[in-house]
């Protein structure tokens, strides 16, 4: 189990470095520079990229940048918020954005069980074709559009929740976003909690517990959907990540001070050393959580692991 | 039936959750009561007034900071920081007396505020974007210089006599030179403050000082959202009315346009498809930007665009009216001038470009001239027909602007053939510099309101210059109205600017299209907002609202 632990790892912090080389030949090929290319001649570009060391070899600027980061030093940004460390502005930022996608994954995984659960227990009823009505609009409709819907009718029209994030407000502002970034995740839960629940309804032990006179709350919620919920949770962390790039839209929309709209600013902007900074929390984000869930896996299903060490 | 209790209850159970959240919200309308709630599209790029290059972040640091000058309603330069002012005969040296007033920390404001500010400016260390404002456009001794690297900063051309008088020396005479001392980069900054806040300058309200009308008190980089308060220490405190400046940054134009009509903000931009559904509306208004949208044929790369008969044609084709009334609707302004309108005043005062008519003769629109125009150009090079491309931004106006172009061209002209290639800004304009394009739609704002900032860019060899058009009897006249003898002539010297412009216009050099204006809604309890195309797009010493 070490073994495999520690194989996975070295995989994943790779897989990292890989990654922030792919990032750096990205931003050599996008149009434009950060600086007012429009304003600015020749010579004072020349000079702004010196000052910033953009005149090196990308190689040089890569190894740079690695040595750097070990320091915890992420660079400066260009444009969006000129010359301010890039690790300062994601002191406020990144909680806000993680509260906010936590909040929606609770939101989403909560919605998602009762109406996987109704679904299952009415199965073949007017209340399943509902729930599968709900979920497959939740999983193909993007979140923006949601959120638009949402700032309209209950932000605008019925006033329930601020149509724009606040710091005073931070809970009630965060509502909207939240529930809008949450519709996915709700309906991939649905989906699954539906099918688990079918199949666990369906099975021998749960035929023994209900002959054995167990009903009502205690079969469904102590035998069935305890059973069920296991592959439940599996899905659910790539579906935490699945929020992160939704969130980028949506905070635009909310005017949240999250990393999501920092991150669409700063594309826009050429600020390198934004966008890579930013694409590498994502990315490493999604490889921890990935590790993570591989982990639990080998540790939850000796198949798997036994399954490496015969390879 | 026991199934469907435990449903239930779990139902009431998230329903609680989302209630409890939900509970705290009922007061967000009652914020900020007579603070003026301001929209912004775009956060703030730098408080560094020497760093910044953006219209948001000019106009935030000039809430809390004053330069020498300011600008008045009229955008013409009034005293600030300066109580007065001296120029030597030659037009040379400008010689300011400062007034008393103090930093937020308690200093005063000194002349060495603006020595250690300029000499940043210009600083190849500190690498400002707009150093040029001090060199070629300020035209201050040795700027140009100390930027290259081939002097050292202390020797630029201003000196602080003694704390109260501040002595600036020109190259050559700088007719608009005053009103450059509203512009942000000439703005004093507080040496001993600047070296005890090190790089944290400017990213927090801890991190800048106010001589101004407003103190910062919430900000941080990149904010969404932030908050000035009225700084009663300002020398010019009892003008200013409003409590307080509250900003937010909305980028969806919808949610801005709600968040107005609730309410929550007194002014915000309205974007071309929402004009229709609010230009009834009293609050509704356009204001001039001060940007010029034109065409730029590229003379060096296509041979068929070198010929002016093509080129005449081609603007004589242009229906201005029909871009601006059915297309954009939001206030733009047809222009048939190579300088836009409303952001140059003249030595009397009048705008430089309000005589739409001076160049009619060579770009109305006629479709009979164009067509005629265009027959002789296509004979004179031996073809019957033409392909040209035409780059243009992948945003909304200008992707509207260049269909309605094609459309007009191609029936106007017999054989024309325009395709669209439609990319992203940043593309655009590199295509444009490095001159892979055929046709370009592009735009230019002003830096300094003087007609120079437009006509500067058809010098030969200038960067902005991309269709590469050169002539000498032009370059001539740009010389003699920036360093010639006309620099002390005012009258002569804006007499000349027009003999550049006709030239301009004469050889269709660009086929101008309109002056932008900014679609607005403006609460009507706010009073005294003053509006600029140039430098600060919005001041708010004036401003007032009603309860």
């Amino acid at each position: 189990m070490k073994k495999y632990t520690i194989k996975r790892l070295l995989t994943s912090l790779f897989t990292l470095l890989a990654i922030l080389l792919v990032l750096f030949i990205l931003m050599q090929l996008m149009p434009g520079s950060p600086f007012n290319d429009e304003k600015l001649n020749e010579t004072q570009k020349a000079a702004l990229y010196a000052k910033y060391g953009l005149d090196d070899p990308i190689i040089v600027q890569f190894f740079r940048y690695v040595g750097n980061m070990l320091h915890g030093d992420l660079g400066v940004s260009y444009k969006i918020s000129k010359n301010t460390p890039i690790a300062q502005m994601l002191e406020t930022r990144l909680p806000i954005s993680i509260f906010i996608g936590g909040f929606a994954v609770l939101i989403g995984a909560i919605l998602g069980l009762i109406l996987g659960l109704i679904a299952a227990l009415k199965h073949d009823t007017i209340w399943d074709s509902l729930a599968t009505v709900i979920s497959v609009i939740g999983v193909s409709v993007p979140s923006y559009v949601f959120a638009l819907a949402l700032s309209y009718t209950l932000g605008f029209k019925l006033k329930w929740f601020p149509m724009l994030y606040t710091v005073q407000q931070s809970m009630g502002s965060s509502v909207l976003p939240s529930i809008s970034l949450s519709m996915f995740t709700m309906a991939s839960i649905a989906r699954f909690t539906r099918s688990e629940m079918l199949e666990v309804l369906g099975s021998d032990y749960m035929l023994l517990a209900e002959s054995k006179g167990i009903s009502g709350p205690a079969l469904i919620f102590r035998h069935a959907l305890r059973n069920a919920l296991i592959p439940i949770i599996t899905v659910l962390a790539p579906l935490i990540v699945d929020l992160m790039t939704g969130s980028l839209v949506v905070e635009k929309i909310f005017a949240i001070p999250g990393v999501g709209s920092l991150l669409v600013n700063a594309i826009q902007s050429n600020d390198y050393n934004v966008v890579i900074s930013l694409s590498f929390i994502y990315s490493a984000m999604y490889i921890g959580i990935m590790l993570v869930v591989d982990i639990l896996y080998g540790i939850i299903d000796p198949r798997i692991r036994l399954a490496k060490k015969g390879d | 039936m026991k199934k469907t209790k435990a449903t239930v209850s779990l139902l009431t159970a998230s329903a609680l959750v989302l209630g409890l959240v939900g509970f705290n919200t009922t007061v967000y309308a009652e914020t900020g009561t007579s603070d003026l709630n301001i929209m912004l599209e775009t956060p703030v790029e730098s408080l560094d007034p020497q760093q910044a290059t953006d219209g948001t972040s000019f106009e935030v640091i000039a809430d809390y900071t004053d330069g020498l000058m300011q600008m008045d309603a009229d955008g013409q330069a009034v005293p600030a920081i300066a109580e007065s002012y001296d120029l030597s005969e030659d037009g040379l040296t400008y010689t300011f007396h400062l007034r008393d007033a103090s930093w937020s920390n308690g200093d005063p404001v000194t002349a060495a505020d603006f020595v250690f500010a300029w000499q940043r400016a210009v600083d190849p260390d500190v690498a400002s974007e707009y150093a040029y404002m001090l060199s070629d456009i300020g035209q201050v001794v040795n700027a140009a210089e100390i930027i290259a690297g081939e002097k050292d900063k202390s020797e630029l051309g201003v000196t602080a006599v003694d704390d109260k008088t501040l002595e600036v020396k020109l190259n050559v005479p700088v007719s608009y030179f005053l009103s450059l001392m509203y512009f942000p980069t000439f703005y004093p900054v507080n040496q001993a403050f600047f070296e005890s806040v090190g790089d944290t300058f400017g990213t927090s309200p801890d991190t800048v000082l106010s001589n101004g009308a407003f103190i910062m008190d919430t900000y941080e980089p990149a904010a969404t959202a932030f908050h000035l308060t009225k700084n009663d220490e300002y020398w010019d405190t009892e003008r200013v009315q409003l409590p307080g400046l509250n900003y937010q940054v909305i980028q969806d134009s919808q949610q801005a346009l709600m968040s107005y009509q609730t309410g929550a903000l007194d002014t915000t931009l309205v974007n071309g498809e929402q004009v229709d559904q609010v230009k009834e509306d009293p609050e509704f208004q356009t204001i001039g930007a001060g940007y010029l949208w034109y065409v730029s044929p590229n003379m060096d790369a296509v041979p068929e665009l070198a010929n002016q008969n093509i080129r005449l044609a081609m603007t004589h084709a242009i229906n201005r009216e029909a871009i601006t009334g059915d297309v954009l609707k939001d206030g733009s302004l047809p222009t048939y001038t190579a300088v836009p309108m409303q952001f140059a005043a003249g030595p009397d005062g009048s705008d430089y470009s309000a005589d739409q008519e001076r160049y009619a003769d060579v770009c109305a629109y006629d479709a009979d001239k164009a067509a005629e125009l265009w027959a002789a150009g296509l004979e004179e090079l031996g073809i019957s027909e033409l392909e040209l491309d035409m780059v243009v931004d992948a945003d909304d106006a200008p992707q509207k602007v260049a269909q309605v172009l094609k459309e007009q061209w191609e029936t106007t002209l017999p054989g024309l053939t325009v395709n669209l290639t439609i990319e992203p800004k940043k593309q655009r304009v590199e295509d444009m510099q490095e001159g892979n394009f055929q046709l370009g739609l592009t735009r230019w704002g002003p830096d300094y309101a003087d007609p120079m900032t437009y006509l500067g860019m058809w010098v030969t060899g200038n960067s902005n210059n991309y269709g590469l058009w050169s002539n000498s009897d032009f370059d001539a006249i740009i010389d003699e109205c920036t360093t010639g003898d006309l620099c002390t002539d005012a009258e002569g010297r804006w007499a000349r600017l027009y003999d550049a412009e006709k030239l301009v216009m004469d050889e269709a050099v660009i086929f101008p299209l309109y002056t932008q204006a900014n679609a607005e809604m403006l609460s009507s309890k706010v009073t005294g907002i003053e509006f600029h195309p140039v430098a600060l797009n919005r001041v708010y010493k004036n401003a007032a609202k009603t309860e």
